[in-house]
Parts: structure tokens; sequence; C-alpha cells
């Protein structure tokens, strides 16, 4: 396999609502604005923790997410403005500091 | 010597410890709390079933100790109202309230990083703490393991590893209280450092810190759970094939549909043998006694007024408490959570939140208890729009009136062979009707009153749970002697009084009136013209206006009164009896109003106590009525 270009300086960050289930990610930002991030935060959704979407609920519901082993299930809104890069990537960049 | 002298609480012994019982939703709390004190809160697996204060008192050999059951929480900062209340009670600012002495810190053994992080803002509070770890059976079973003496060394207080559901492993528990009176080494205020403050105003300018702050917490609570040698326990196989059938796209929806399919035949079917037995039971019991008591007017007050009235209400008990069953296992099981999920999506396009789902589903046993577990929902128009619609949800009340109109005029007949029935299905139209009456209101709401943005939904799923026999056990005993407190109060109340106008006025020869020229019958003359439209005769006007203390005081009304009317020596037939009296236009316009009228004194006091005023619950009666009224006329037009 092929290593990413340099130039992109940083690994690819996505949104945690494109990630596919199985996969493993790990928070790095969170783009939800005042009242409705402490919700998360209390549940220990903070950057650093590992999310990992384990089921769609039917006609389009909330996703089910392993957060640190716990199941909670969040709307694709709110998933989307969970800003995450995968888990491999992560570690590597926690190496190369 | 821990009074701190303050004014004590309602029904708090001033002299005892006070110790509350705090950690974050479905730790195990009041499953704690109830072994401790021999008290009944009530429990069941999802988050947020607690929602209110709750004293008892653990009488210990030394002496009592007063807990508290709290509504669970992740921090300090409050949001909704259950929060609000934790937090006032720990800081002591509840309304008549002391601070408590001590504190039980309950944390789910199997997610103890993330309910660590609760920990923090807790033991900042200074005060003595135990901190007790529930689930230990099954954090063994799945393999996870940790080092109790560690944690409680890092923390600096004591920490107990406990299965809340076990009696025998709450002895750490007991010796922590017992050491409030005997100051024992095993009361340790926390010595932890002074915790960051939580960022006062909220808004988006300050999320920023906020969000430092809980990942700085999170990191610690990590760091306590490396040091306590904490290796989280393996997801459990079986938890995941049932998830992956709960909320698969295609069996989710099926399995969801099968279960209320089965919920409401069984209380047809099912509940025969039993119904048959309660009403000979009633029957030959009515009967004897005619036998044994001589011709008086006390003779006609027991056997027309009360035996007709309460006993026509009793027959239901079996069916209250086959739903009750049902209920019992889909809330112990974990299963309710995975419904809150599969109905997000037409909650959020209602314009209501998940959240609110898990309330309205508990009104299907009663409005009362679901209206004030709506204080959960943490966006207060949300909040007001789910209390204003959970009336709409049918509640047990209705059940009683609904079998008696059903059985008396819908033919039985199967559609799906034995495990499907045309009554099974007109009672699921009815729930339906009352459910679709609930989304169009709460919609019209949320555009309209009530119009506010969306709040996130963020719902942690409980791990599936086998429901333990002694759990529904003591919820079905616990619910017939509502059923029988119910009955033994108002109902026999309102027969009473119903019996003694149709004794008046006196004829000439001093025997009580025909039912038409009483007192009775003449204030039911009255009401009639209103009613007329509907199909329904004076008679079923008396119903109605009894029905509006209790929705189910209508079968005992309609048992006095034709009771009375009855000359038989024998006991009488309800069912033919309306049958003589109702069409199947009025039977349904009947069901219809009953769908959709606010009849239950209960559920307007605790609106008027939830929101503050009269003003919703006015609204909200006055909307259910002419609702009723409608649909009723409607039904009877059509039919
Ligand atoms: N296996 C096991 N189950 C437990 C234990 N403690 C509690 N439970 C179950 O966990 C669920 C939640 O218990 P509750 O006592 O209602 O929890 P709570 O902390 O009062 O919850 P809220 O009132 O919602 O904050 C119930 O299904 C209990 O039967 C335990 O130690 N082991
Ligand atoms: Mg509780």
């Amino acid at each position: 396999m092929k290593r990413k270009p340099e130039t992109a300086q940083k690994p690819a960050d996505r949104m945690l609502a494109d990630v596919p289930l199985e996969e493993e990610v790990v928070l790095v930002r969170i783009d939800v604005a005042g009242d409705d991030v402490e919700p998360l935060l209390e549940r220990g959704i903070v950057p650093g923790c590992t999310l990992c979407p384990v089921r769609h609920a039917p006609v389009g519901g909330p996703t089910v997410y392993r957060v640190d082993g716990v199941l909670v299930a969040l709307r694709r809104e709110t998933a989307s403005c969970l800003c995450v890069r995968s888990s491999l990537e992560a570690a590597g960049v926690l190496d190369s500091n | 010597m821990l009074d701190r002298g303050s004014a004590p609480g309602a029904g708090v012994d001033r002299g005892a410890p006070l110790v509350a019982v705090v950690g974050p939703p479905n730790s195990g709390k009041s499953t704690l709390f109830n072994h401790l004190t021999g008290l009944r809160q009530r429990v069941a697996n999802y988050p947020g079933v607690t929602v209110e204060r709750r004293c008892g008192t653990v009488n210990l050999p030394v002496g009592p100790v007063e807990l508290i059951d709290l509504p669970g929480v992740h921090g300090l900062s409050p949001r909704s109202l259950d929060q609000m209340v934790t937090r006032d009670v720990l800081l002591g600012e509840f309304e008549g309230d002391r601070q408590p002495d001590a504190i039980v810190l309950v944390l789910d053994a199997t997610r103890l990083k993330s309910h660590l992080m609760v920990a923090e803002p807790v033991l900042a509070l200074g005060l003595p703490t135990l901190v007790v770890l529930t689930m230990a059976d099954e954090l063994n079973r799945r393999y996870g393991a940790l080092r109790r003496s560690s944690l409680s060394e890092e923390l600096g207080v004591e920490v107990a590893l406990v299965n809340a559901r076990d009696a025998a492993t709450l002895q750490p528990v007991r010796a922590f209280l017992k050491a409030l009176h005997t100051g024992g080494e095993e009361v340790r205020a926390c010595p932890i450092v002074a915790v960051a403050e939580h960022p006062e105003g909220r808004g988006a300018g300050r999320a920023l810190p906020m969000i430092d702050l809980f990942a700085e917490r999170r990191q610690r609570a990590r760091e306590l759970g490396r040091s306590a040698g904490f290796q989280a326990p393996r997801p459990s196989r079986t938890n995941e094939r049932l998830d992956a059938l709960a909320l698969h796209r295609f069996w989710g929806p099926v399995v969801f549909a099968g279960v209320v399919a089965v919920v409401f035949q069984s209380i047809f079917a099912w509940a025969v043998p039993l119904m048959d037995g309660t009403e000979a039971a009633i029957a030959a019991s009515g009967n004897y006694l005619g036998s044994v008591l001589p011709e008086s007017w006390f003779r006609s007050l027991l056997l027309d007024g009360v035996w007709a009235g309460v006993g026509s209400v009793m027959v239901f008990l079996p069916q209250i408490l086959i739903l009750f069953f049902f209920i019992a296992i889909l809330e112990d099981s974990g299963y309710m959570a995975r419904a809150a999920v599969i109905a997000d999506r037409l909650m959020h396009r209602v314009g209501l939140q998940g959240k609110s789902f898990l309330p309205l589903l508990s009104a299907y046993a009663c409005a009362v208890p679901a209206i004030m577990s709506a204080r959960t929902v943490e966006d207060e128009r949300d909040r007001i729009a789910t209390i204003f619609v959970a009336p709409f949800m049918t509640c047990s009340a209705r059940l009683p009136v609904y079998a008696l109109l059903i059985a008396a005029f819908i033919p039985a007949q199967p559609i799906l062979g034995p495990f499907f029935g045309t009554q099974a299905a007109v009672l699921i139209g009815l729930y339906v009707m009352g459910v679709v009456a609930a989304i169009v209101t709460a919609a019209l709401l949320k555009r309209t009153l009530l119009r506010g943005r969306s709040a996130p939904f963020v719902m942690e799923l409980p791990p599936y749970r086998l429901p333990t026999v002694r759990s529904i056990l003591t919820r079905l005993l616990d619910r017939t002697k509502v059923f029988l407190r119910r009955a033994g109060k108002i109902i026999l109340a309102v027969t009473v009084v119903l019996w003694v106008f149709t004794q008046f006025p006196r004829m000439p020869g001093g025997e009580a009136p025909p039912i038409g020229d009483s007192a009775l019958g003449q204030a039911g003359q009255v009401i009639e013209p209103a009613i007329e439209p509907l199909g329904f005769d004076w008679r079923i006007g008396i119903g109605l206006v009894t029905s509006l203390a209790a929705r189910e005081v209508i079968v005992g009304t309609l048992g006095t009164i034709y009771g009375v009317e009855s000359d038989d020596e024998e006991a009488f037939e309800l069912q033919a009896a309306l049958q003589q009296d109702l069409d199947l236009g009025s039977a349904v316009a009947l069901l219809v109003f009953f769908v959709f009228a606010l009849q239950c004194m209960s559920t307007v006091a605790i609106m008027r106590r939830e929101t503050g005023g009269w003003r919703w619950p006015a609204l909200q009666f006055c909307y259910m009525l002419l609702l009723a009224y409608a649909g009723a006329w409607v039904a009877n037009a059509i039919l």
C-alpha cells in the first residue's frame, strides 16, 4: 500500500457520520455549539476518545456507537459535527509528537 | 454529632445521619436503596427512571440512617429538572433539606472509565464518601477486572464492589452507614484536590474551555482506572446478537410489531380463564350474600350498589396484570432504550426527541408517573409538549372500558389463526388512535405554541438483562395494590353515592322509585341532551360524569345503575345490559370518546404541579374534550 503524500501535512480528518460500520476512529474535534456539547462530554465523548459505529437503527434513525466500550446512540446530525481520524493515523500522530 | 443543625426535610429524622445516593443514570442506585431501606422505588433497565428525591430509613443496630435516592447525573451542572433535584440536594439547597452528611456514590463497575468522570465533582464536595461499584456480577461474567484496594487508595475513600441485586454483597455499605454513627475509619472525607470550576455561564463562546475541562477529567478518570488495574469487560455476544435483531432494518420493526401483537392478544385470549374465575368468584360471593342477608336497604346497597359496581371493575384485574407483566419484561430487559432509538426518527419529525419517547411509553401504564418522568427531557418546550400529549397514550385505566365494550360489541374471530383475533385488532386500533392523536398534537404544538429548535439526542443503551422473577412479582403485587386501593376508595365511594341517589325520592308506598324517576335518573336527563348526538343515553351520561374522577369508574357506575335496575335475584350481565342500551355506532363512539378525553383528576393535578399553573392543564382538558366529542360524534354518525 502506498503512503499518503506528505503534502497532506496532517492525516485526513472525516466526520463521524461518514465512518463505515466497525471502523474504529479517534475523536479529534467537536463542532457542536454551546449547550448541546455537554451531554456528549459528560458521557466521555471528548477529544481523544475512541468511537466505533456498530449499528444503524432502522429507517434512517440514529447510529449506535461504541464509546470506550459503552453503547451510545447519536443522530446523524450530531455525528456530522464530530471530527474524527482513524485510530491508526491518530496513533501515528501521537507517536510523532 | 453529624447534624449540621439546619432544618430537616419532610419526614427526615433530625438526629439520624443523612446520606445521599448519587451516581450516573442506570447504575443501580435505586436497586441499592431498595435493598437497604426495604422500600420499593421504581427500578428499570434504562437511564432516567428516578426523577424525584426519595427518602427512606435504614435501620441499623446502632441506630437509623436516612438514605436519599436521587435521579442519575453525569455531573453537577444540571440541564434538566431531575438533574436539578440531585444538584440541589447535594449542595443542601433543596427546599427544607439540610446538606447530606455523607454520600454513597454508585458507579457501574462495567462502565468504570466513563463513570469515574462523575466521581471528580462529587468527591470535590468534600463530604465523607463511600464509592459503591455495582454490577460486580457482570464484570466477572464478562472477564473484566479491577483492584478495589488500589482504587480506594487512589481516590482516598472506601470502595465497595457489590452486586446491588444481591443483598448478601451489601455488607460494606452497611458498615459505612454504621460508621457514620460510631465514627469508624470507613468514614473519610475525600482528600482529592480542588476541581477545576465548571464554567458558569454557558454558550457558544464558552464551549471550548468546557471541552478541555471534560477532556482533562476523562484523562484523569482513565489514569485512575489504569492504576486500579481496571480491565473493561468484553462485549457480550448475546448482547450483540440481540441488538442485531432489535435494531435490524427489517427484523427490528417486525419484532416490535410482533411484541405488540402478542401483548394485545394475550390481554384478551390469556386473560379469559382468569377473568372468568374472578367473575365467577364475585358473582358467587354476591349470590351467597344475597341468600344470607334479609331483604333490606342494606342488602340492596351491598348487592346492587357495591357488589355490582366495584365487582364490575374488579373483573378486569387479570387483564391489567397481564399488561403490567409485559411492561415489566420490556422495561427490565433493556428493550425500552432500543425502542426509543427506533422511534427517534419519528419523534424527530414531530419535533420532539427520542428522550421524550420513554416517558410516553411509560404512559401506557399510567400518565401520572409518565408526566413526572418527562423531567428528564432537557428542553423545557419539549418537556411541556411531551407531557401535554402523554394522556393520549392509552393508560391502563382505559383498559377495563375498552375490554368491556369490545367484548360486548366486537365478535371474536381469528385473523391470524389463534395468535391474533378481531378483538385484539380493535384494541390495537384504539391504541393507535391515541398514538396518532399524540403525534399530531405534538407536531402542532411544536410548530405553534412551543416552537423551538430540536435538542440533540444522546442515548446510552444499557446491556440486556434477564428480568428477575422477584422484580416482576413485586411490580405485579404493587399494581394489584394500586388497583384494589382505587377500587376500594374512588369506585366504592362513587357507587355508594350513586346508589343513594337511585333510592330517592321515595315512592308513595315508601319503596325505591323506578330508576328513571330517581334523583340519579333526573340528573341524567339533564345531561342527556348534550350527549344525545353521540348516541348515548342518560346512563352513559352519568358514567361519563363520574369517569371524570378516573376512567374506570364508568364501569363501576354502569354496574351500579344496571344492578339497581335489574330486578333479578341472580347476578346480572353487564355486557348484555350494555347491548340493550347501545348499538354498534354508539358503542364505538363511546370507545372513541375514551381514547381522546382527559378523564382523570390525578393527571390534571400532576400537570398543574409539573407546569406550575393551571394554564396547561386547562388547555389540555378542553382540547382533549373537544377532540373526544368531535371524534365520538363522527363515529356515531358514520357507523
Ligand atoms: N446484574 C446487575 N444488575 C443490576 C445491578 N444493580 C442494578 N442492576 C440493574 O440495573 C438496572 C438499573 O437499576 P436502577 O436501580 O433502576 O438504576 P438507577 O441508578 O436507580 O437508575 P436511574 O434512576 O435511572 O438513575 C436495573 O435493571 C437493575 O435490575 C447489579 O449489581 N448487577
Ligand atoms: Mg433510580
